[in-house]
């Protein structure tokens, strides 16, 4: 027996009966939570025994340029079902999300992680510090603005010959 | 007369570099007397930022750095990665190439197993010589993956659609005489400990968890199973044909470093007799379907994931349409377990510690990655 992936818009679903006002969008994968909205979300769909989400799997950010994407996935042991749960941070400079600690413990190295790397700030996090780079590293090396080569990217790894150059938003290098 | 000895809390560092931490990883303890109090980790030491690296590759590229994450475990880590971007691009496998990863990830969990019996009974006080009893086995199934890929410890075999090459003509008999063996091993290891008074003493007991704490603090594998929560993917979540294979998901009743170690060894037992079925079953026709090289899976996400030795190993990869993942996440169970270190190590002595640590099995590269 597989596990039964929800969709997003069942995700939704739920979301907004635990809580009505929660969700912002759904897509085919993922339901979109509300930042004020996602502890108080994120404690029903972990308690109520229709979702029963009792183990975050796992949590990680992306980075899409223009914002950041924290990805949550849920799953139920009980009846073996998993969903994926996201929600944005806009600002990019100060990006931050609530920290979903309180919810579950298991968050809280894996949100030092997509901190440390990412810097997104948890808020609420109980000890929220670079866990894998040290403190005063310069730059979030997951960012997509963060290079790790220093000329930046080059030609060869990004392109195949016959094949169009991937549309991006120009880079810099970190200072 | 009585007196009490007054004592005042001080930190004390297990690690960076010492032999019960598995590699460079770092306890500071706060002790109070021989009790731990605070246990707080520093972790970081071996990170070579292989997301960030893996965003810059191409898909094939990337297979060789999901080897070096948990470097104990490579075939199982490959065959995670290649599920995932599998799943993201709509790709089959030919079921000789499912088969013949599920012997190579269940010999690689055989491999990953005896090291961890091995070392963590170096951790409870049986210096070295039931390591060097693991070890002996596991230097035979490392034999069986030097003669199919060509590495003992980075093996680099699974690709996206199948495996690198098909088994060579030694390895079935090899196999087989190693599955036959292997099972006395296993008796033989679980006789000399299992009724070691010392052994017993030393783990019994020691980092009790509890199956809600375990849940909540995101565990998984062999960990978890151990606080008696029957959580195996390769059951709720069959991938490879596991739903063919009959074998059992066996759980600790305790939660304490001693049912972690018995649910290694039985896993042990298990992995066995999949490979004995799967070897018995082994279809023809090809090892793996053709794959362009330069794999540019449609606009989207995945999160792959498999049951590796140490636990869930998920790997979530973004897709833009490009050559190269836009986002490469790994799930690291190593990194995830140590989320109820403290809550494991608090309240016992030091020497606890270091057997918790060991119960764990921590791999460090995969935990910095």
């Amino acid at each position: 027996m597989a596990t039964r992936v929800w969709p997003g818009s069942e995700t939704a679903a739920a979301a907004e009966r635990l809580v009505p006002g929660s969700v912002a969008k759904s897509t085919p994968v993922a339901c979109y939570l509300k930042p004020e909205k996602l502890v108080e979300t994120m404690a029903a769909l972990r308690t109520d025994p229709e979702s029963d989400f009792v183990h975050l799997t796992d949590l990680c950010g992306v980075d899409f340029w223009d914002h950041f994407e924290v990805v949550y996935h849920l799953q139920s042991f009980e009846k073996n079902q998993f969903a994926t749960v996201k929600v944005e941070a806009w600002d990019r400079e100060n990006a931050s999300v609530p920290s979903v600690v309180p919810v579950w413990h298991g968050a809280w190295m894996q949100e030092n992680e997509a901190y440390d790397l990412l810097g997104i700030r948890f808020e609420g996090h109980p000890n929220l510090y670079r866990i894998l780079l040290w403190e005063g590293y310069p730059g979030w090396p997951l960012r997509k603005d963060f290079l790790s080569m220093p000329g930046g990217l080059q030609p060869g790894l990004n392109e195949f010959a016959g094949t169009a150059r991937r549309a991006e938003p120009p880079v810099r290098a970190v200072e | 007369m009585t007196s009490t000895i007054k004592t005042e809390p001080f930190v004390i560092n297990i690690g960076p570099q010492h032999p019960s931490t598995h590699g460079v990883f770092r306890i500071k303890a706060t002790v109070d007397g021989e009790r731990v109090i605070d246990a707080e980790m520093v972790m970081g030491y071996l990170h070579r930022s292989m997301e960030k690296l893996a965003e810059e590759r191409t898909y094939t590229q990337n297979i060789p750095f999901t080897d070096r994450t948990d470097y104990l475990s490579s075939m199982s880590n490959n065959l995670g990665y290649c599920l995932a971007v599998e799943k993201l691009a709509g790709i089959g496998v030919p079921d000789r190439g499912n088969a013949i990863r599920v012997i190579m990830a269940e010999f690689q969990r055989l491999a990953s197993h005896c090291m961890a019996v091995g070392a963590f009974t170096n951790d409870t006080g049986a210096w070295q010589t039931p390591v060097m009893w693991a070890f002996r086995e596991r230097e035979k199934i490392l034999d069986l993956f030097e003669m199919t890929c060509g590495a003992r410890l980075t093996c680099n075999y699974m690709r996206i659609g199948g495996v690198a090459f098909d088994l060579p003509k030694e390895f079935m008999p090899g196999a087989r005489k190693l599955v036959q063996s292997l099972p006395g091993f296993i008796d033989e290891m679980e006789g000399l400990l299992v009724e070691n008074e010392i052994f017993l003493v030393r783990t019994r007991k020691v980092g009790v968890l509890s199956p809600e704490m375990a849940i909540n603090a995101s565990l998984s594998g062999p960990v978890l199973r151990g606080c008696g929560v029957a959580w195996d993917i390769r059951k709720a979540d069959p991938y490879c044909g596991y739903e063919q294979y009959d074998f059992d998901i066996p759980i600790g009743y305790q939660g304490d470093s001693f049912d972690r170690f018995i649910v290694r060894l039985e896993e042990m037992r298990q992995s066995v007799r999949i490979i004995e079925q799967a070897l018995d079953a082994l279809p023809g026709g090809p090892h793996s379907t053709q794959v362009p090289l330069a794999l540019r899976p449609p606009r989207g996400e995945a999160y792959g994931r498999v049951e590796g030795p140490r636990g869930e190993l998920g790997y979530y990869i973004v897709s833009d349409e490009g050559p190269s993942p836009y986002r490469f996440h790994i799930r690291p169970p190593s990194f995830i377990n140590l989320s109820a270190l403290k809550e494991m190590t608090v309240g016992g002595s030091v020497a606890d510690a270091v057997v918790v640590l060991g119960s764990i099995d921590i791999v460090v590269g995969e935990i910095d990655r």
